[in-house]
């Protein structure tokens, strides 16, 4: 009994700051979402975004630019490392993963050189999470109301934008790129920024994470991918995918049920050290899903992914 | 009006199996005219509609639509006035988008896409009208995802949509060639009454004879990446299946028994 209690209270005190963090983290279960599922193109770049993101806020707000142009710096350099992926993988027709693991990879070494150091102090400096009237900046609840409000503009943004003709022309590239081509939509242009606007978003929740933690470290993007599919995994199986609506949920429903999940395992006494091989085995069964199943029954409809 | 004017494309160049695919073709189909293209396998007909469409890039020659040098013109460009359904009814759709979508999507083939909403009640009025044309009930089934659609059913959306702008040129590879024979004749009649309505320039290609003798203006047959033999007017009228299996260089009996 003393057990699940302490669980239970342990868990319970946690809920905010895990909110406020898988609100943050929901950008990049986007930016992972929108590549995999919206262009059939799994990226990889959102792993080197992600700290991408946290290293350009992270010097602009030190040079004491203000928290909104920290973010759109963040933003557009995500935009940029994502454009480089989707560029490569058109151009030179390396397969996306290997495009993604190279840009990634990069990215690396380039974060290193903007912020010069490998670990960014920007405590003190002014936060978007500070701009809340009546709450003190920097305690979760004023987190959760900045990053809900961004999620909430950001999810009603992207779900009238792929309702709209140009979205539904990004959409045809995802589903039949021959098809779209040939009903004169750009695959080009399409792919690069659809790939562009998903590292845009991974690059602004490092950028949110740097302001909402106080510091930016080189090695934030460690492990952010894996934890965003299995957000996108979770997800998926409570919205489903069949419509729009539905397949644009998933990312910020995983994220906010992943975050928490992940916060029970803890507060129930899991070592973190065992999290990511936990994170990476339950990513494994909901991909092996499909396949298991199909030993019985029907064969399940096969997914296709460019190459 | 659709020309090809000395359309070269030559596989594997300097290979030991280098492979002419188009070897200086000449083709003029005027505008409304129906064209019927058959050869054995491997006589260039795939380069031609290829090329046609932009998918191939020519060694030399051009391409002209309506006087219009297209040549330089990538596929997505070419695709605002050239429209084409594909034999294979997968790859003419987007397969996880609904009927709707797909023929929005065929809507503004030739047009520049907006930020405005694409589907609208006008749109969904105006695509049930359209495809209650085809008598499959696909009017019905709007929001239904094309995955979940029959081949046959899916091949006539495919035309559908290539022919709701009317596009200048309309190609259609073997469209019919991957449906069981019930279908497949659905799919040609709807094929007919819409490309006679609308005065289509159409190029088809088939390897059915009998729909090369029932259906188009002219016959032309191509080998080694050249016309053969074009037949057209009153001989195109009176040609039948034998006839045009006589001019075969390579006769199997499969031809006669695909009839």
């Amino acid at each position: 009994m003393g057990f699940i209690e302490t669980t239970l209270s342990s868990f319970v005190s946690l809920i905010p700051v895990t909110l406020a963090q898988s609100l943050i983290l929901s950008f990049v279960v986007l930016g992972i979402m929108i590549p995999f599922r919206m262009l059939s193109f799994p990226d990889l770049t959102s792993e080197g975004a992600f700290p991408l993101g946290g290293s350009v806020c992270g010097v602009l707000m030190v040079a004491g630019a203000s928290p909104i142009v920290a973010i759109a710096g963040a933003l557009l350099a995500g935009f940029v490392a994502g454009c480089c992926t989707a560029f490569i993988h058109l151009r030179f027709r390396i397969h996306t993963l290997l495009a993604g693991i190279l840009v990634m990879t990069m990215l690396y070494s380039v974060n290193l050189r903007i912020m010069g150091r490998s670990n960014l102090s920007v405590f003190g400096s002014p936060t978007v999470f500070d701009w809340v009237p009546g709450l003190q900046g920097g305690f979760p609840a004023s987190k959760i109301v900045v990053a809900g409000i961004v999620v909430l503009a950001v999810f009603l943004l992207l779900y009238f934008y792929f309702k709209t003709e140009k979205g539904t022309a990004m959409r045809a590239v995802g589903s039949n790129p021959d098809m779209a081509e040939a009903q004169g939509i750009n695959v080009w242009a399409a792919t690069i920024g659809g790939i562009g606007l998903a590292g845009a978003f991974s690059a602004t929740g490092g950028a949110l994470m740097v302001q909402s933690q106080g510091f930016a470290d080189v090695n934030m993007g460690i492990g952010v991918l894996i934890n965003g599919l299995a957000a996108l995994m979770i997800g998926e199986a409570i919205t489903g995918k069949q419509t729009v609506l539905r397949q644009l949920l998933a990312p910020f429903v995983g994220a906010i049920v992943y975050y928490q999940l992940v916060s029970l395992c803890l507060a129930a006494g899991m070592p973190p050290p065992d999290l990511k091989l936990a994170t990476g085995l339950f990513v494994l069964i909901m991909l092996a899903l499909p396949s298991i199943k199909r030993g019985r029954g029907p064969a399940a409809a096969k997914e296709t992914f460019r190459e | 009006m659709l020309e090809v004017r000395s359309a070269r494309k030559v596989f594997y160049r300097g290979q030991p199996d280098e492979k002419v695919a188009l070897d200086n073709l000449n083709l003029t189909l005027a505008t409304g005219e129906f064209g019927v293209v058959i050869g054995s396998n491997g006589a260039g007909k795939s380069s031609m509609l290829n090329a046609i469409s932009g998918s191939l890039v020519l060694d030399s020659g051009k391409i002209l639509i309506d006087g219009d040098d297209v040549t330089p013109m990538p596929v997505h460009k070419r695709a605002a006035r050239l429209a084409r359904v594909f034999q294979d009814p997968m790859r003419g759709t987007a397969a996880s988008m609904t009927v709707a979508e797909n023929m929005l999507l065929a809507e503004l083939r030739a047009r520049s896409r907006t930020f405005r909403p694409g589907l609208n009640a006008a749109r969904l009025a105006e695509y049930r009208e359209r495809l209650s044309v085809l008598g499959l009930g696909l009017e019905n089934r709007l929001d239904t995802k094309v995955e979940l659609l029959s081949g046959g059913q899916r091949q006539s959306l495919s035309l559908i949509m290539a022919v709701s702008d009317r596009p200048d040129v309309l190609l259609l590879d073997e469209h019919t060639a991957a449906l069981d024979p019930r279908t497949a004749d659905i799919v040609m009649q709807a094929t007919i009454r819409t490309v006679s309505s609308l005065k289509l320039t159409t190029l088809m290609v088939t390897h059915n004879m009998q729909h090369a003798v029932d259906f188009g203006d002219r016959v032309i047959m191509l080998d080694a990446g050249k016309v053969k033999l074009e037949i057209a007017g009153e001989d195109k009228k009176n040609v039948t299946v034998v006839d045009l299996i006589g001019h075969f260089s390579v006769k199997t009996d499969r031809m006669l028994l695909a009839s």
